[in-house]
């Protein structure tokens, strides 16, 4: 919770919702709103600039055909220059050009990752919330159960199984990360399906599924979104760590973690070999943080 | 800056802004007001009219970042409280004016005992004053006031975590913390508001007689008509923000001169007329029966899963419903009233006994495709009871599609809604784009989409201000009258039944007792408990008073404590 | 007897979570592509000592018996054998544990003499300089990487920035000195050898700072957020109306009503401390059981890896048991409400 907005005192809701429902009934104001929170924009700038990079990577990047199994020995450990604003790696690549390309693979994990775990954490959440009894006991359980292994020694025992790949790591992280949203989302819903609302609606004849779908979750859309938002940064950072331990993306693949994990070999003459990719990886989660921090403010929801 | 004032507290054409997104949001509009020394006033309105800000801006516990005083100034003692600095403003709280909260459920912090805050409070103020006294001297003085609002055992109260007093000896303590030192002006905001209307009866004598005993000057902040009357010498009516009106309780009382003051006074639910027009309803047969129907709820199991402990949620009942009649369930928190209901619309198992509708027994009567959904509800809030995240059109589109099976819906949600005298531009809408009487329409229409032959009504109005409240009870008629519906009104507030429902069954404690036509219940009440109920009714008029049904004090405080 | 009966209902709950991730982790493990007995002896190996290893190992048994076996092994001390240092893995982890247990305890530790405090400044005068400044801390806490956080302490180090050591948990030079514990700062104290006490100190700084940071930033963050969200509270309004002053309000009763929430997240964090830890020890070379647990998987011994995670799992159960216990001490209503 951001104390950026002066909350209005106790006992004076009645001018917060007043002054709340129009600023959500409207666009432009609430743009407004959202843009008054410098740090969300400049989130947004970041995480902005960073799909561009990804998308656009082979016209941006200085030399693309460095993001494969390129070699050049002469050029190898060259600090930081006009020419190689990040230096060179071990052999001779242009670091700048393979952090851009890295980024397309963080971005395609957070895709998938987000994609597979997300819709399967928040529907589950739901069903466990509003479906009570042991349908509720067997999801719950399972999930601390989750909650009580290392992530970290989980993803590495499966990706050590399936062997060590872009997808794998994927399908590793996924089945870490829908217990959070499961959990999240569990316990926004349980407050909501005690809701008279949810009542009136069985009375109204309304289905389980349209129950579920179009009573209980829009009402959690905001907080899915806030979630999403900051998650996005954390499994890049997850991602970039399994890779750190060599269980992730392989090479020649330009992967974030794994350059990190390469340069730090040569520490500490050739420093930005390891900090260069580093500080890559710290900008775009802090970018993915600022802006669910943003989101978080503006919809005025606990994650 | 000060002034030559006999006043003990004056506010002068004030105007207070809120600092919001980023705007500003003026809530209060030239306010005037003054209370002296002695003098027990009243500020009356509803909600959003400024009522709680004014008394905050007076105790100072508005958030000084977020308030921006505009112009006006506030005398406290003759002395401006703007241009004291923040240890003199400090100091007055306690000394000069104390504040009785709203809540006593959210008004202590619950991992604290309640002798911790009390203690808090106790030294910080003998500090201000220069006190210097042991712990137990000062737990001594604690005792004393506790004993002075009527906390017999001062040891235990002191003693106990919030959560395990009960919310009327709560409200006492919260009287208590106002009264540690000795002050000159209290401030009382909606006391006992978020109990039973009988212990709230309690609260609101006490605080009388403390007034009087101390030689208080006495802030009735409240939104009840009948508690102005009970406490105040003098009222000020605010509404929006500004005062519209003001004199002594009598004058005002006798006749209202502004048009908000006199259409105040028309929404209060009369309890007694002084000519009974007593229409009389053909008799109707019998639609719903109960016979010894019984509720427990399991409150502990045993690992086994087999019930260890359980309460009586409602003790075996018969009662009858007609058709077409207004059958009230009145009775306070905890007396069973909504467990009833709940188990006649089937959404609550039977403990034991029987429920029979049209002469069939419930579940074979909600076989019947026809009656699946037959009986309605109309619930108490209806900011929760309609979903947030759908348009009004969304909501009423459910029993349409679901129940009536209707094709052109949208012809019908435009019936609905004229129905419940609603624009038909509201099916577009959002429920945060309409005020909450808006919204109980929108809730009433809902249930009418699925045609039902009974509509619950878990009281309807109690989250509504008493001007909106007459007129969705003026629609409930309406809606009688043209549909034929049988009503089941539950409801602690008396008043409102006594101009509502044709007959009515007072339940306490899980058991029902007594039923009768509204005219003999209120007239002729049988029970001590409902004698002592209708007697706490705060009432605007002496007439109203000299009918309330009399009871002596001994046999009311024995209700009283039955309850706890 | 309400606190004890409380903590028995919870530690229940806990050994259901404990028994489940046994099953889950068991499974997992067994699911390794590849004979665990073709790799533990080598490719040279003929295919006679392998089925007769695989029979010691119980390989050739249906999983639901080889689980039963695994625990009723388990009960008996033995976590079977390790392939990789063909050694017991309890022996392994009785070795590597206690470095693990002090980074991780020191850690925490941090966590809570910094994070807490700072959390409580921050929020008596929110959007004052200290909040502002605790606010870009912890965020930038929040989105380091540890193991980028680690690279650049040790970078500081080698730079000498500041002189401390970067590598293994105590310094060669020193003598030996008897164990009791295999805590290096609690042995030092019980032999009164203070070198060896301020030597494993200055060793423990920088993994536990590096593996503490983002724990510190979100305790920070929960501590704040959640004084800020009890200080909109009636009972707020209550004292102030009748004049306690902010100080007492903000130090003692929003103090004690806030701590429930960033206990509960330190609890939970603990699972992704112990991850955080595998990334340190390495970079850390900190001889413990995650560095043992990363070699294992990388080398498919799988009882080593089951024997590493559910000493984590004991670890995180422990711990969130200790937390609740605190809570109970802190909030009256969960130990004494159900009466």
């Amino acid at each position: 919770m951001n104390n950026n907005e002066p909350r209005l005192p106790n006992g004076l809701d009645e001018f917060s919702m007043t002054t709340a429902s129009k600023q959500y009934s409207n666009i432009g104001r609430a743009w407004y709103r959202f843009s008054r929170n410098y740090a969300a924009v400049i989130g947004l700038i970041i995480v902005c600039s960073v799909i561009l990079m990804a998308i656009f990577a082979p016209l941006i990047a200085p030399n693309p055909e460095h993001a494969g199994s390129f070699v050049n020995f002469r050029a190898r450990h060259l600090a930081p220059s006009w020419e190689h604003w990040m230096g060179t790696d071990n052999v001779g690549r242009d670091i700048f050009s393979r952090v851009i390309f890295g980024y397309q693979v963080s971005l395609a994990l957070v895709v998938g990752v987000l994609s597979l775990s997300v819709p399967i954490g928040v529907l589950l959440g739901i069903v466990a919330a509003y479906a009570g009894g042991w349908v509720e006991q067997t999801i719950m359980r399972f999930n601390d159960m989750l909650l009580a292994v290392p992530p970290l020694a989980l993803a590495l025992a499966i990706t050590s199984i399936l062997e060590p790949s872009l997808i794998n790591a994927m399908i590793a992280i996924s089945f870490l990360w829908w217990n959070w949203h499961c959990r999240l989302i569990y316990q926004l819903a349980k407050s909501i399906v005690t809701e008279d609302f949810v009542e009136a609606a069985k009375l109204s004849g309304a289905s389980h599924w349209h129950i579920i779908t179009k009573e209980i979750l829009p009402n959690c859309v905001a907080a899915i979104s806030v979630k999403t938002t900051l998650d996005a940064g954390f499994v890049i950072l997850f991602g970039a760590t399994l890779s750190f331990l060599g269980l992730g993306v392989q090479p020649p693949t330009p992967d974030l973690g794994t350059m990190v994990s390469t340069g730090s070999n040569y520490l500490p003459e050739y420093w930005w070999e390891a900090i260069m990719p580093g500080l890559a990886i710290l900008y775009i989660i802090l970018g993915f943080n600022l802006l669910g921090d943003g989101l978080r403010d503006f919809f005025d929801v606990e994650v | 800056m000060t002034v030559e004032s006999s006043n003990l507290v004056e506010i002068k054409n004030l105007n207070l802004s809120f600092k919001v997104y980023g705007g500003t949001k003026q809530v209060l509009h030239n306010i005037s007001l003054s209370i002296a020394p002695g003098e027990r006033v009243a500020l009356i309105g509803e909600s959003g009219s400024g009522k709680t800000v004014t008394s905050k801006l007076l105790i100072n516990t508005l958030n000084p970042e977020q308030i921006q005083i505009e112009s006006g100034d506030i005398f406290i003692q003759g002395k401006s409280a703007l241009t004291m600095s923040k240890e003199q403003r400090e100091a007055l709280k306690g000394s000069v004016m104390s504040m009785i909260q709203q809540d006593p459920q959210t008004s202590f912090n619950p991992v604290f005992r309640i002798g911790t805050h009390l203690l808090d409070i106790m030294h910080s103020g003998d500090k201000n004053l220069g006190i210097k006294q042991s712990k137990t001297e000062q737990k001594e003085r604690i005792f004393e006031v506790l004993r002075k609002v009527k906390l017999l055992d001062p040891e235990r109260v002191y003693n106990a975590y919030p959560w395990q007093l009960s919310g009327g000896m709560r409200q006492r303590v919260l009287i208590a913390m106002a009264l540690l030192h000795p002050t000159r002006l209290l401030i009382a905001d909606e006391p006992g508001t978020a109990l039973d209307v009988t212990t709230q009866n309690e609260i609101i004598k006490l605080i009388n007689q403390l007034v009087h005993d101390e030689q208080l000057s006495l802030l009735m902040v409240t939104h009840n008509l009948g508690v102005v009357r009970k406490t105040a010498d003098r009222v000020y009516v605010m509404q929006h923000g500004r005062i519209v009106e003001h004199g002594t309780v009598d004058d005002i009382f006798a006749s209202p001169s502004h048009p908000y003051t006199a259409r105040l006074f028309d929404s209060v639910p009369k309890l007694f007329h002084s000519e009974e027009s007593v229409e009389d309803k053909p008799e109707t047969p019998v639609l719903v029966r109960l016979i010894d129907v019984e509720k427990r709820f399991a409150t502990k199991k045993n690992w086994k899963g087999s019930v260890i402990n359980e309460v009586l949620a409602v003790k075996p009942t018969s009662l009858q419903i007609h058709k077409g009649e207004t059958f009230g369930i009145a009775g306070e928190s905890g007396s069973g009233k909504t467990t009833l209901a709940r188990m006649i619309m089937g959404l609550s198992e039977l403990t034991s006994g029987n429920i029979t509708i049209e002469n069939k027994h419930l579940d074979a009567w909600r076989l019947n495709n026809e009656n699946r959904y037959s009986i309605q509800m109309v619930h108490q809030n209806p900011a929760a009871s309609i979903n947030p995240r759908r348009t009004i059109a969304q909501t009423l589109n459910v029993p349409l599609k679901h129940i009536a099976k209707v094709t052109n819906r949208k012809q019908e949600i435009q019936r609905l809604l004229k129905l419940v005298e609603l624009p038909p531009e509201y099916a577009d809408m959002y429920p945060s784009n309409l005020s909450g009487g808006q919204k109980q329409r929108v809730a009433i229409a809902r249930a009418l989409a699925a045609n039902p032959k009974i509509l619950v009504l878990d009281e309807p109005t109690s989250a509504l201000d008493v001007s909106v409240q007459k007129s969705v009870i003026e629609l409930l008629e309406k809606l009688q009258r043209q549909l034929g519906l049988t009503y089941i009104f539950i409801s602690h507030d008396l008043s409102l039944m006594r101009n509502f429902c044709d007959r009515v069954a007072v339940m306490f404690r899980g058991e029902l007792l007594e039923t009768g036509t509204t005219q003999d219940i209120f007239n002729k009440p049988t029970q001590r408990y409902t004698k002592a109920l209708i007697r706490a009714i705060p009432v605007i008029s002496d007439e109203e008073e000299r009918h309330k049904p009399k009871i002596s004090d001994e046999d009311a405080l024995q209700v009283l404590q039955q309850k706890y | 007897m309400e606190t004890l009966y409380y903590l028995s209902i919870r530690a229940s709950r806990l050994l259901l979570v404990f028994i489940g991730l046994s099953i889950i982790i068991f499974v997992i493990a067994r699911l390794v592509p590849g004979d665990p007995a073709r790799i533990s002896l080598g490719p040279l190996a003929t295919q006679e000592q392998v089925t007769e290893l695989r029979e010691k190992m119980g390989l050739d048994k249906p999983l639901v018996s080889q689980y039963g076996q695994y625990v009723y092994n388990l009960f008996q001390g033995d976590m079977g054998e390790s392939t990789l240092t063909n050694r017991p893995v309890l022996t392994d982890l009785q070795q590597a544990l206690p470095a693990t247990l002090e980074l991780v305890i020191v850690a925490v530790m941090f966590t809570a003499i910094i994070g807490l405090p700072l959390g409580l400044f921050a929020a008596y005068r929110p959007n004052g300089w200290l909040d502002q400044v605790t606010r870009v801390t912890s965020l930038v806490g929040v989105v380091t990487p540890s193991f980028l956080l680690a690279i650049i302490l040790q970078l500081m180090a080698s730079m000498n920035w500041f002189d401390l050591p970067v590598t293994e948990r105590i310094s060669s030079n020193l003598d030996a000195m008897p164990s009791y514990t295999g805590l290096l700062l609690i042995d030092s104290l019980i032999n009164v050898r203070f070198d060896v006490f301020i030597d494993s100190f200055q060793h423990l700084l920088l993994p536990a700072f590096a593996l503490s940071a983002a724990g510190i930033a979100q305790v920070m963050r929960i501590t704040r957020s959640s004084m800020i969200e009890f200080s909109h509270r009636d009972h707020v309004d209550t004292l102030r109306a009748c004049g306690v002053p902010q100080k007492l309000i903000h130090f003692k009763y929003l103090l004690r009503l806030s701590t429930a929430a960033p206990l509960t997240i330190l609890g939970l964090e603990f699972a992704s401390l112990i991850g955080n830890a595998f990334v340190v020890e390495m970079v850390f070379s900190w001889p413990g059981v995650a560095s043992y647990g990363v070699r294992s998987i990388l080398h498919k011994d799988f009882n080593a890896v089951v024997g590493v995670v559910l000493i984590s799992g004991v670890f995180f159960i422990v711990a969130n048991l200790v937390i609740d216990f605190i809570i109970g001490l802190i909030d009256p209503r969960i130990t004494q409400k159900g009466k």
